[in-house]
């Protein structure tokens, strides 16, 4: 009795080697290089995150001190509390505007080769421009709708949003919405522009309304992209950090201070390098369960994948 | 034998004082002719060194003098200019890295605790006794002794001179202060005369008095917006809390720290100083929070406030014809003190430029240093830049400051400086400062009372460092 190997000629048991290959030597450019870019900064930074790392020497291994210091400081939690309201605050009103916007552009609006290109401006502006721009237009004293408009036609006085503590947070979320939403509005128009269009004659042919072919047939098949859409932007807006730095700096006082922010300041400012590592080693845990569980949920509540 | 001992030790001890005396005398010479740095320069002839140095006025009129230094000695000066928040990010990553990419980095009076507990500044007294590179007529005595003295030495050790001077000065409508009709107002509503602020108390009063509505009328004219009494820095970070602690802390005869170097903010002098932050507040533009050490001139150009204690390296950029419709229209005066107090304080920042202890080239960018700090090149900086901000005292009777049209500001500036010190050498400088910049604006803002947040700033500090000084 021989084995079915043994059987097998030489030149077909390489080919099956070769075919078994094939996959990993196409994928491995990629691999090595997002180990490189990736996977090896990732793992220095939970390495530092266990050392006293300070003004960029790493010394001795201090297990959890990093994070048991920073799990007691009130400015960590302050930070992603600020995070948490931004990210609560803006990323839905992106979401449901943009998906409004993709709905109405989705009707054959005239003009709507001219109107595309110019919604996505804010989106194609770098972030420190996006920054500059409304700091000139929101200024206190001086400020193009701030002063200029709003104070000088008596709608409201002492305008100074990025200067008050109550107000900054929200100007900045205003910021966010104004790039962010041309973004989300033309991703979900791409997307509604991919559905096929077999299940909507069919509801046609049904006598269905735009109210239920909208919740029946366009959101089930659009789930799986707003899904997705919806998780990039929220995982991006919990990492803001070029507009609050320009604009605000994390102030007035530590009202603004998002995580991103503050973890700039504890390595470029303080030097703390071990800590700020401790940080971005538990923003990444938290969004790792976060995203597992958006996921599952997605999946098996939305049919999203 | 004892006579044999007597004439070798009198003979020796002559030789010494001749070779001493001749030494002396030929780089007296030498240094007259003005060849020292070409003599001492000759073991680095082709050397090229980096030196990383901060955009202001005063340093565009120098990197006119740099190319000088190159034909002098033949060693080559890559000289890059950055601005405030660049220079510092960009100079102390290279430093704390260990790269040496630059030789030679300026540092504000602040950013030395951080650096010399992080051991990466190198120490310079090898060097000034090194009679190779030592030029013997620096006259060390002639630079402004207190800046001087407080950013340039540290724990016995020297780190740098000095190369930068910048100081805080009291500036001001001189229109607006002699104007008779509200001099007459103010006078009827203070009891004594409108003038330039010498105390804290006075500066709160003209902050308040000249606050008006548009409609008003400011100097007999309608105002066409609002007009306010006083434009301070407010943002977090930049020198916010250095005005709150320089200006009116120390003036009130508080301290953030005691002097051993133990927390110290919550004394009842810091308290009032408090207070009377968070009062001129009110009588400031609403966009406070956000003005920075750059916006708060610009305000004071455009005109739409009374009067600001601000870095006087800035005035020179603001107050000039074609800048500000207000140029030679204000008056200049030291930073006003608490009434009735002994006490002398000013927000100022001594900088200098260091050598990094990485540098390959730390001999000829001595040299460079030494030849920036030499007083034939600070003579020609001022004439330059048609006054300036003096590191050496023999500075003031320059034409170019002596005959000054803008008399105020130089007369401000030299009484600040005779009392400006560096920021006390703290390891942990920016995280206290980060954080009591918070504060200061927090009670700008009225968010929190003077008393909490002095309450607050100490145990907040308590946490980072219970002996902050170096």
């Amino acid at each position: 009795m021989t084995s079915i190997t043994e059987a097998m000629p030489a030149n077909a048991a390489r080919a099956s080697r070769e075919r078994f290959w094939y996959p990993y030597l196409l994928i491995a450019p990629t691999m090595i290089t997002l180990t490189l870019v990736s996977l090896v900064p990732f793992i220095y930074t939970v390495y530092l995150s266990f050392h006293a790392a300070k003004f960029g020497r790493v010394t001795d291994f201090i297990g959890f001190d990093n994070y048991l210091h920073l799990l007691s400081d009130t400015r960590f939690w302050n930070s992603i509390g600020v995070a948490l309201v931004f990210v609560g605050i803006a990323v839905p009103i992106e979401f449901m505007l943009g998906l409004v916007g993709a709905l109405v552009l989705n009707q054959h609006v005239k003009g709507r080769s001219i109107l595309i290109p110019l919604l996505f401006m804010p989106t194609m502006m770098a972030p420190i421009v996006v920054g500059l721009l409304w700091k000139i237009m929101l200024a206190g004293s001086w400020g193009l709708i701030s002063y200029n408009v709003l104070e000088r036609f008596h709608l409201i006085g002492q305008t100074s949003a990025f200067a008050s503590p109550g107000l900054a947070l929200y100007a900045l979320v205003f910021v966010d919405i104004w790039q962010w939403t041309p973004f989300m509005m033309l991703a979900f128009f791409a997307g509604l522009q991919a559905l096929p269009l077999g299940p909507y004659r069919a509801a046609a042919v049904d006598g269905a309304n735009g109210v239920q072919v909208f919740f029946h047939i366009t959101l089930p098949m659009l789930a799986p992209l707003l899904v997705v859409i919806g998780l990039l932007r929220l995982i991006d807006a919990f990492k803001v950090f070029d507009t609050v730095y320009i604009l605000t700096g994390g102030g007035p006082g530590i009202s603004t201070e998002t995580p991103s922010i503050l973890a700039n300041k504890m390595t470029f400012e303080f030097w703390n390098i071990g800590e700020a590592s401790a940080l971005a080693v538990l923003v990444w845990i938290a969004f790792f369960v976060f995203c597992n569980i958006f996921y599952q949920v997605a999946k098996k509540r939305l049919n999203a994948f | 034998m004892r006579s044999m001992t007597w004439y070798l030790g009198a003979g020796f001890a002559a030789s010494a004082t001749l070779i001493a005396a001749t030494t002396f005398s030929g780089s007296l010479v030498r240094a007259q002719s003005g060849s020292f740095y070409a003599e001492a320069a000759k073991p680095y002839k082709g050397t090229t060194i980096r030196v990383l140095d901060e955009i202001t006025p005063l340093q565009e009129a120098l990197s006119k003098i740099v190319p000088e230094f190159e034909k002098e000695t033949g060693i080559k000066v890559e000289w890059e200019l950055l601005n405030h928040f660049e220079v510092i990010n960009k100079g102390q990553a290279d430093m704390l890295s260990g790269r040496g990419y630059y030789d030679a980095v300026m540092m504000h009076g602040f950013q030395l605790g951080p650096m010399l507990s992080a051991g990466v500044i190198r120490p310079i007294d090898d060097l000034v006794k090194n009679p190779k590179l030592a030029d013997p007529n620096l006259a060390t005595a002639d630079f402004i002794q207190r800046p001087y003295k407080t950013a340039a030495f540290a724990k016995d050790k020297q780190y740098a001179f000095i190369n930068w001077n910048y100081n805080q000065v009291y500036w001001a409508r001189g229109d607006l202060l002699s104007d008779l009709e509200e001099q007459t107002a103010f006078k009827a509503k203070y009891g004594y005369d409108l003038a330039p602020a010498k105390t804290i108390e006075q500066m709160r009063d003209i902050a308040e008095f000249f606050t008006r509505k548009k409609g008003e009328k400011l100097a007999g004219k309608p105002l066409a917006s609002d007009f306010y009494g006083i434009v301070l820095e407010g943002i977090k970070g930049g020198s916010t809390f250095g005005v709150l602690w320089n200006n009116f802390m120390k003036n009130y005869g508080g301290d953030i720290v005691d002097a051993a170097g133990k927390p110290n903010f919550d004394t009842p002098e810091n308290v009032a100083a408090l207070g009377m932050w968070a009062q001129l507040w009110k009588f400031a533009p609403p966009g406070i929070a956000e003005y920075s050490l750059v916006d708060v001139p610009t305000v004071m150009g455009n005109g739409i406030a009374a009067q600001t204690i601000a870095w006087s390296d800035f005035v020179l950029g603001v107050d000039k014809p074609g800048v500000s419709p207000f140029a030679g229209k204000f008056v200049y005066a030291p930073v006003p003190v608490k009434a009735g107090s002994t006490v002398r304080s000013a927000e100022a920042e001594p900088s200098v430029t260091v050598i990094s202890a990485a540098s390959k080239n730390a001999e000829p960018t001595f040299l460079f240093l030494e030849w920036l700090a030499d007083k034939k090149q600070q003579d020609k900086l001022i004439e330059l830049g048609q006054g300036g901000v003096p590191i050496r005292s023999s500075s003031w009777a320059l034409p170019a400051i002596k005959d000054n049209p803008n008399k105020t500001l130089f007369a401000a500036m030299e009484s600040t400086l005779e009392i400006s010190s560096a920021k006390p050498k703290m390891p942990k400088y920016y995280e206290l400062y980060d954080m009591l910049s918070s504060i200061a604006q927090e009670v700008g803002l009225g968010k929190i009372s003077p008393a909490d947040a002095a309450k607050k700033g100490q145990a907040e500090m308590l946490k980072l460092c219970t002996s902050c000084l170096l």
